[in-house]
């Protein structure tokens, strides 16, 4: 029979690959807990595993070991460093390390290493920014010296998010063999597949639970399908593909600082652009009361569950629950008829009966761009303009490509997503030094009394003082007073982990899914 | 005799033309590349950095953008990188950190097993059932494979892929979900069991590509060679049969098929992108992703060049292999240059 032929050489195929695929079974074999841990996170670091390039910048760096760290909550604490001192003038980092921690080939770490780790870090045109530093001065043996250009209290995430690198193993190839003082040291390195990580028997902090870890650099697919087969222990996926049981699986959600928000052209439109010729400025949102009138109009829980099917938190800024946000800042929401009663008061008044309210021949309208084919944010676009109709505010969302959007994000309202755990990049959105630069500023915002609750912030030496600086500010720029900006949700990452393993306490994420949950996986333990 | 035009000093001429032919290609492949990257709407450092570019300031920018070398001009980078490609250096892959051409070295041997496999499974396949169906014109046989190439042709690679991956790999836990190796098992102990395992469904996938074009074309010639007076004249001295089709209609049937296969290297590896992509398989298609979203320009081109002689090559092998099967499409050749 002709049509047979298929089948005969399909079940020709298909023989082969039942033969050929009797492998990595067992692994759970022979009673006890696993030794091996197996993660589909995403994480693969094409360019290879150097501190001094960018890696390890978010999430661990592994191999190596950083001056300091965060907890759980967020709080600084001691990892390679035993005490870490600024000077009054802010200009000089003075770092004393531990004597007990040894690189991974048996020499010891010495201040010289944490010297040159920086040195190179601030030459290498990589992707951590440490430009700051002046020089990195070893005054001895377990003791050195940071010596900065300029104050910059957020340097202190240098130390936390830099691994430190031996002087003497340090060259092109350092990549892709890395030696570190971390909790692991690298096994095999299948590039485009897997990272396989062994347990660093020499390292000085508590030792991994694992004696070997496998990172497999499965797409998100793929990542579900090794999840639902059973061949990893967790797998970082959207809540759109997180659906469904997986049998001996449970589905993990952990809270982030992954936001958005809209951004709010500050200034009144007078014409004027920029030096590339966009156009600066909107009539509209440059009035305060429109911008708090969207504030407290917006129902975020209802975005929350209509938008993000309920994997997410309402937000009230772009820092929520990380150790500087200030909930003081925050108002009350789902309230139209106080958005109304403010708008009225400013002499935005529906008068001509069309739904849209207007103020001396101005219409409360805008337009709000979101990158095109963003799914997520074209939702919040949308359920954004239906929240805001009934108030009388007209808000037509657009996708556009970050092309055009670049060009028009100081005159239009921009649907924008950040969260970091550094403090620079609230800096970096609300100071005016940076309206205009990046896609930071990109309403232009100006408030004096911000700029120097920022700038204050950044010249603090102490961790609190820095702290009480960045409160001052939300207090200044969010919802309740010049309402900058309205932001709108924090999404929840997702991940299928083994329902036997105890991933510990994690931390509130940053913008970026899947490795940032590796922070604490020296500390994870099986639990059955 | 005019096949005679063939041989000695014309054949020479007719190297040198091709030669030529292939600079020019590649020269305009090149600047093409070249233009369409350096005016893509993806901004090369924040590509680069990711989630994290918010802190990270100016002074950074402007020296990862002196690292990768983006201050200058775009036409002097290309001279350069042009000159640099005529002394036999193709650059630095800056996503890889890595020469590029190491990297196309290294996983070009892995989408090589990849792409061979999925072309003889496509070629084989296709042929086998264009045979069929042409023999069997009219009858059940025929419209089944014929329905299937069509559903097959109508098919997107990722989504058969995704497919497969669900029904063998998830439900039926028969072949691995990802990779080139089995996971967690150190290089040494990777069997060549294993690689074939893992080689299979996305070979498979990849060679849902070129498997209709080839039965559809093999089966219009079978019809063809059947209709045709030698055919008629074999039947006429008895010949039938298995025997007829072996000795009087394959030979017809394979030119154009053998043609196809050969040209068809280019959507070969337009398909192994998205093939490797849905089986994290870590070939050449999966570089030129990561390149491209990368703003690699060096690796980008690398590939570019490498993929256009692969495709040129595979078209003059088809060529040659044709004229051997069928000497008709010399002599066109040959009227044709005078």
């Amino acid at each position: 029979m002709p049509g047979s032929a298929w089948l005969r050489a399909a079940a020709v195929v298909v023989v082969g690959v039942v033969l050929a695929a009797c492998s990595g079974e067992g692994r759970r074999g022979a009673g006890g807990t696993p030794t091996e841990l197996r993660l589909a996170i995403g994480g693969e670091s094409e360019e290879g595993y150097d501190p001094t390039l960018g890696w390890g910048r978010y999430g661990s760096p592994l191999f190596q070991s950083t001056l300091l760290a965060r907890d759980a909550d967020l709080d600084l604490v001691n990892d390679l460093a035993t005490r870490h001192e600024v000077s009054p003038d802010g200009l000089v980092w003075t770092v004393d390390i531990r004597t007990d921690a040894k690189f991974s080939d048996g020499e010891p770490v010495s201040a010289r290493d944490v010297a040159y780790t920086f040195t190179a870090a601030a030459k290498s045109g990589g992707a951590t920014d440490v430009t700051v530093l002046r020089e990195a001065v070893a005054v001895d043996e377990d003791t050195v010296e940071l010596r900065l250009t300029k104050p910059q209290s957020t340097f202190v995430n240098r130390l936390v998010s830099l691994g430190i690198v031996p002087e003497h193993a340090h060259g092109p190839d350092y990549a892709r063999e890395p030696v570190g003082s971390g909790p692991f040291v690298l096994e095999q390195w299948d590039e485009g597949q897997q990272l396989i990580v062994r347990r660093n028997d020499a390292y000085y902090g508590a030792k991994p639970a694992f004696e070997r870890v496998v990172f497999v650099f499965t797409g998100e697919d793929a990542s579900l399908a090794a999840a639902r087969s059973g061949q990893v222990d967790v797998a970082a996926l959207p809540p759109s593909l997180a659906t469904g049981e997986i049998p001996g699986m449970t589905l993990t959600r952990v809270k982030s600082v992954d936001n958005r928000g809209i951004a709010f052209p500050f200034r009144p439109d007078e014409g004027s652009t920029t030096a590339e010729g966009r156009p600066i400025g909107d009539d509209v949102t440059s009035d305060q009361a429109v911008r708090r009138a969207v504030n407290v109009a917006l129902d975020r829980r209802a975005l929350v569950d209509g938008v993000l099917n309920g994997y997410g938190r309402p937000a009230t800024g772009p820092v929520d629950e990380l150790p500087w946000h200030e909930p003081a800042a925050a108002v009350g929401d789902n309230d139209p008829e106080g958005a109304k009663r403010t708008l009225e008061a400013a002499g935005w008044i529906d008068a001509d009966g069309d739904g849209v309210r207007e103020r001396g021949g101005t219409r409360a309208e805008f337009p709000l761009l979101y990158p095109a084919g963003d799914s997520l944010r074209q939702g919040l676009a949308l359920a954004v303009a239906d929240m805001l109709k009934p108030v009388g505010i007209a808000v037509t969302p657009q996708g556009e490509s970050w092309d055009v959007i670049r060009t028009r994000m100081h005159a239009d309202p921009v649907l924008f997503g950040w969260g970091s755990h550094d403090a620079t990049e609230m800096v970096n959105l609300y100071s005016s030094a940076q309206a205009g630069v990046e896609l930071w500023n990109a309403g232009m915002y100006r408030n004096p009394a911000v700029d120097a609750e920022l700038d204050a912030g950044m010249a603090a030496t102490d961790p609190q003082q820095a702290t009480a600086h960045w409160k001052a500010a939300q207090r200044l720029f969010g919802p309740g007073a010049d309402a900058a900006w309205a932001w709108l949700v924090n999404l929840d990452h997702t991940y299928y982990a083994d329902a036997c393993l105890d991933l510990g306490e994690p931390q509130v994420e940053p913008h970026g899914h899947g490795w940032p949950i590796t922070q604490g996986i020296a500390g994870w333990r099986w639990t059955c | 005799m005019a096949l005679d035009v063939l041989t000695t000093a014309p054949r020479a001429r007719l190297v040198a033309a091709r030669a030529s032919r292939l600079v020019l290609l590649l020269t305009a492949v090149a600047v093409a590349s070249f233009t369409l990257m350096v005016n893509s709407p993806v901004d090369p450092v924040a590509a680069y950095v990711g989630a994290d570019v918010a802190s990270l300031g100016p002074e950074q920018r402007a020296l990862i953008s002196a690292r990768w070398g983006l201050d200058d001009p775009a036409h002097e980078r290309f001279l350069r990188w042009f000159g640099n490609l005529l002394g036999g250096d193709f650059g630095f892959s800056l996503t890889f950190n890595r020469p590029v051409l190491e990297v196309i070295g290294d996983k070009f041997l892995a989408s090589l097993a990849l792409m061979a496999l999925a072309w003889l499974l496509s070629g084989l396949l296709g042929f086998a059932l264009g045979l069929v169906a042409g023999v069997r014109r009219g009858r059940f046989a025929d419209r089944a494979i014929t329905w299937f190439s069509y559903a097959l042709a109508s098919a997107p690679t990722f989504w058969v892929g995704l497919l497969l991956l669900y029904v063998f790999a998830v439900s039926l836990n028969w072949a691995p979900v990802c990779c080139a190796v089995p996971i967690g098992v150190p290089a040494d102990e990777v069997g060549l069991g294993d690689r074939l395992a893992h080689l299979a469904l996305p070979a498979i996938t990849l060679s849902v590509v070129g498997i209709a074009p080839v039965v559809l074309h093999t089966r219009q010639a079978v019809v063809d060679a059947l209709a045709s007076d030698h055919v008629a004249f074999a039947r006429a001295q008895g010949e039938r049969g298995f025997g007829l089709v072996l000795h009087r209609v394959v030979r017809n049937a394979a030119a154009p098929a053998l043609l196809l296969q050969f040209g068809s290297l280019g959507e070969l590896f337009g398909g192994s992108v998205l093939a490797e992509q849905v089986f994290s398989y870590p070939g050449l298609g999966a570089a030129t992703t990561t390149a491209a979203l990368g703003q690699d320009v060096p690796l980008l081109l690398g590939i570019a060049l490498f993929t256009t002689v692969l495709v040129f090559t595979g078209n003059l092998v088809g060529d040659r292999v044709h004229a051997v099967l069928d000497p008709r499409s010399r002599l066109t050749d040959v009227r044709g240059r005078r």
